[in-house]
């Protein structure tokens, strides 16, 4: 059996395994997940919440945005405050603060003595961690105490997302439009919901000492601190990476240079002699709105930004009645996946005729139609978006049109179907100008199928969205979101960026066909070893069991493995770029295929494992250090491979002319300092202060106006400015390069003989 | 963030005269036809300047409550900015003969002492506004 053979049967083996158990884990979440009740009850018998007001509580705040307007459970968004940690801490201070009134005649908790005070906690903690749920009946029973607090707390809410001016400042505090909710019914189900998510957070599983989200979020007022097992496994964490690191390094060390035969290269481009077909030169269009897409991502990226500062204003202008902060963090962060994937079907659909040298019937009519097609996705989910924010759209609706308020899954349920539908003719038309070249049997046929095998994983497992309902529960809805998320971009996203850039280089004839497969396939296996049951390390909190924490911590760490090599990667590309004199023309994509790799180890290997172990993300988890680790990683890996393979396309698709390096030179490099900045001018001293922040006080206050409202936090935001001018530069130079490429090209054959041999 | 304020404005000042001083001397050079000018740190310099000037200003504007396109006086200092930069362009790269260069360098220069001036005085007419009654 040859290698080629045995690792193609291996990543069968592996992925039958990994998927196997994340399937099992899938079943084990849906069995304990936390309860949704039928009635909540004071000890009076009196109703406080029903089931219908929690579920209908959960579709107010998707409605209103989601996790794009503060954060439930850690996961959403970082201005506002994580809302059951706020919950959770707003109740347990409203109910010490009734008893130190009633019991001590004091005027609220804080005015006790500090023995007294341990007293009241450690009451508290007792009563707030009983669980009181009742299978048999449906039912939560709570005592009149938290009953009394809760109404409290629910004013709060019922003031806060509505237009009371006393709570004006922390609206604009909060980055919230006044009216959030306007219907006052809809604002008093939002609190059933937030209550219900505070409650899993601080009710202890049947028999056991550990709340149902496994004690996050950290709240010293009623015990809630690590578990022992974030402590286990984050050793153990730490040791399976060490590990896993010595095994790929012996690897390495092994079968270094074994198989590099000399390689006779080619004299000149080999794709420039490719034929660019009708539907190829299709692809043009993709660019464009690439492009397009880039640019508003920025913009609205700046005003979110912004929002920080002015929570309501863009420098005088009364912004978020129109263009709230939760609109402009949902198309700010849905455009980063759509521009990104717009750059990959586009250069799929490029390169697919290329490798085949055939141009199927109807291949650019199927190019133009998935073109509009995307572009009535985006036009119609933005929209319906807009509406559901407003509140303009109405609940009945919203799930299917309107916002779905899950952080990368926002779009409506009909516009999900539509994408779907969308990415499923992207694979047709790959598939059926790719077969040729599969039936061929010639040596490339290996890394063509593992190519288009991405392809079909990116496809269809963006299937998993489509995976929950309206009224799924919330564990389980983030375990499908996740499956979603993660295998994308810690899954097929890197085995798809990986094959892509191996067959570019095979396909130059600077790299064996055999050798570039069993290299990707190689990869692939330590890809997906970690990557898919890598999943649960998402889930540690999300109301799941502790298998879930055990076993996404251990193969998570994994996931970090092949990052720790990257440099081997990066300076092969790097060597490849200089190979030949010719390859001076593709300076540029192998530029940015370089930056690909850098931001890898730093974005997703560095900052990704700084918030990986659990017992780090149990106090990190929705504080500046993730958004720190996802600019680094969305844009810095798959940002720059975007761009990359837009400049290996345009190559074809413009063939013979002079590229205006200048501007090539000031986008890369503005692009990579500008993100450089933007995490180590803002994201992670911000972040840093909220970790300890979060280990001192709690992690309500780190999430908290008081917090976020600090001046150094403040200069910190603006601190941004920087960073984020240099990278604009970047994208509207990179801009500004295509646009001339059309509007003002300069052909080789303009130029004098002298500087022609440099571009060559 | 007021707390922070005399600092922001004393940066956004140097940033101002640190500017304006590069460019002078930059567009001196230039009229004599030296090189120096145009090297890349002298250029990455400016750049940086330029950034933290940009970066004080929109922080005093937030801070102060007062906005381009709401506050006149401030208005006037951004559009006569892209006056400037447009000027300081053809200055030193894009003007095709000396003596063009040599006029958009004077201008530009002008139209930074009236921005200066429109900052000291916050009225849209800076300085001038004495004559203008």
């Amino acid at each position: 059996m040859d290698s080629s053979r045995r690792l193609w049967l291996g990543l069968a083996a592996l992925l039958i395994a990994s998927f196997g158990v994340l399937l099992f884990m899938g079943g084990e979440i849906h069995r304990k997940a936390p309860p949704m009740p039928e009635r909540v009850l004071g000890s009076n018998g009196t109703l406080i919440y029903s089931q219908a007001d929690i579920q209908k509580g959960r579709q107010v705040w998707q409605s209103m945005g989601g996790m794009q307007l503060g954060s439930i459970w850690g996961h959403g968004s970082y201005v506002a405050p994580d809302w059951s940690a706020d919950w959770l801490h707003r109740e347990a201070t409203a109910v010490l603060d009734g008893w130190a009134q009633r019991e001590a005649s004091a005027e609220s908790y804080a005015a006790l003595s500090a023995e007294r005070q341990a007293a009241l906690r450690g009451r508290l903690e007792a009563r707030m961690r009983l669980n009181t749920w009742d299978a048999a009946t449906s039912t939560i029973t709570l005592d009149e105490d938290r009953a009394a607090a809760i109404v409290a707390v629910a004013g709060h809410y019922r003031s806060l997302f509505g237009n009371d001016p006393a709570t004006a400042a922390l609206r604009e505090a909060y980055a919230m439009k006044n009216d959030t909710v306007p219907d006052a019914d809809n604002r008093h189900a939002l609190t059933a919901f937030f209550w219900w998510t505070a409650w899993a957070a601080t009710t202890n599983r049947p028999g056991k000492n550990i709340t149902y989200t496994n004690n996050w979020p950290g709240e010293p007022l009623v015990g809630n601190r690590p578990p022992a097992t974030t402590y286990l496994w984050s050793a153990f964490s730490v040791l399976f990476l060490i590990a896993g690191i010595a095994l790929l390094g012996w690897h390495h060390a092994v079968t270094h240079g074994r198989s590099q035969e000399p390689q006779q290269l080619p004299a000149t481009d080999p794709l420039a002699l490719v034929r660019v077909t009708p539907s190829m030169r299709a692809t043009a269009k993709y660019f464009w709105v690439v492009l397009a897409l880039f640019l508003v991502q920025i913009l609205l990226g700046a005003i979110t930004a912004h929002y920080q500062i002015e929570g309501q204003q863009l420098y005088g202008v009364e912004l978020s009645q129109v263009l709230p902060y939760s609109l402009t963090r949902t198309w700010h962060t849905q455009l980063a996946v759509l521009w990104i994937a717009t750059a990959w079907l586009g250069t799929g659909l490029y390169i697919a005729p290329a490798i085949s040298g055939h141009e199927p019937r109807f291949q650019r009519l199927g190019v133009n139609f998935l073109w509009v097609c995307l572009l009535v996705i985006v036009v119609g989910a933005f929209a319906g978006q807009w509406y559901a924010v407003m509140q303009k759209l109405g609940l009945e609706y919203n799930f299917w049109f309107g916002h779905q308020g899950w952080e990368y899954a926002d779009i409506g349920r009909f516009w999900q179907w539509f994408l779907f539908i969308g990415l499923m003719l992207w694979l047709v038309l790959m598939g059926r100008a790719l077969w040729p070249a599969i039936r061929r049997g010639d040596e490339s046929r290996s890394i063509v199928g593992l190519l288009f095998l991405s392809t079909v994983a990116i496809g269809v497992f963006y299937g998993a969205g489509l995976m929950w309902g309206e009224h799924t529960s919330l564990s389980m809805v983030e375990y499908w979101r996740w499956w979603l998320v993660h295998l994308w971009v810690e899954g097929f996203f890197e085995v798809f960026a990986t094959a892509v850039i191996a067959f570019l280089f095979t396909r130059l004839g600077l790299l064996q066909a055999k050798t570039a497969t069993i290299a990707v396939l190689f990869a692939t296996i330590v890809f997906m070893a970690g990557g898919v049951l890598g999943t649960l390390h998402h889930l540690y909190f999300a109301g799941t069991p502790t298998a879930v924490l055990a076993l996404g911590a251990s193969f998570s760490a994994l996931e970090v493995v092949p990052l720790a090599y990257i440099g081997f990667e990066a300076y092969h590309t790097w060597k490849l770029g200089h190979a030949t004199s010719w390859m001076a023309r593709y300076r540029w994509p192998i530029m940015f295929f370089v930056a690909v790799a850098f931001w890898n180890l730093v974005g997703a290997g560095l900052f990704g494992f700084l918030i990986n172990p659990p017992l780090s993300l149990y106090y990190m988890q929705g504080l500046n250090l993730t958004p720190l680790h996802g600019h680094t990683a969305l844009f810095g890996v798959y940002g720059m491979l975007g761009i990359g393979l837009v400049l290996f396309c345009l190559r074809g698709l413009k063939p013979g002319l002079v590229w205006n390096e200048g501007l090539l030179r000031t986008s890369f490099w503005s692009l990579n300092i500008g993100l450089a900045l933007m995490g180590l001018l803002t994201l992670l001293p911000i972040g840093t202060m909220q970790l300890l922040a979060a280990i001192d006080h709690g992690y309500w206050y780190a999430r908290s106006a008081d917090f976020m409202q600090k001046p150094i936090v403040e200069l910190l935001v603006w601190m941004r400015v920087p960073g984020d001018v240099i990278f604009s530069i970047g994208a509207v130079a990179f801009t500004w390069f295509v646009m001339r490429l059309w509007m003002a090209p300069r052909h080789e054959a303009q130029l004098p003989q002298g500087s022609r041999a440099a571009e060559k | 963030m007021i707390e922070f304020y005399p600092q922001i404005r004393l940066v956004h000042i140097a940033a101002v005269f640190a500017s304006g001083g590069l460019f002078f001397l930059r567009g001196a050079g230039v009229q004599l036809g030296a090189q120096w000018p145009m090297v890349a740190p002298l250029r990455y310099l400016s750049y940086t300047i330029d950034t933290v000037l940009l970066t004080a200003a929109l922080m005093l504007a937030s801070l102060l409550h007062q906005y381009p396109f709401v506050h006149a006086w401030l208005t006037v200092k951004v559009l006569l900015l892209v006056v400037y930069i447009v000027l300081g362009m053809f200055a030193l790269r894009r003007g095709r003969t000396r003596m063009a260069r040599l006029g958009c360098w004077v201008l530009a220069l002008l139209v930074y002492a009236l921005i200066v001036s429109v900052a000291r005085t916050h009225h849209p007419l800076g300085l001038l506004h004495r004559w203008a009654g």
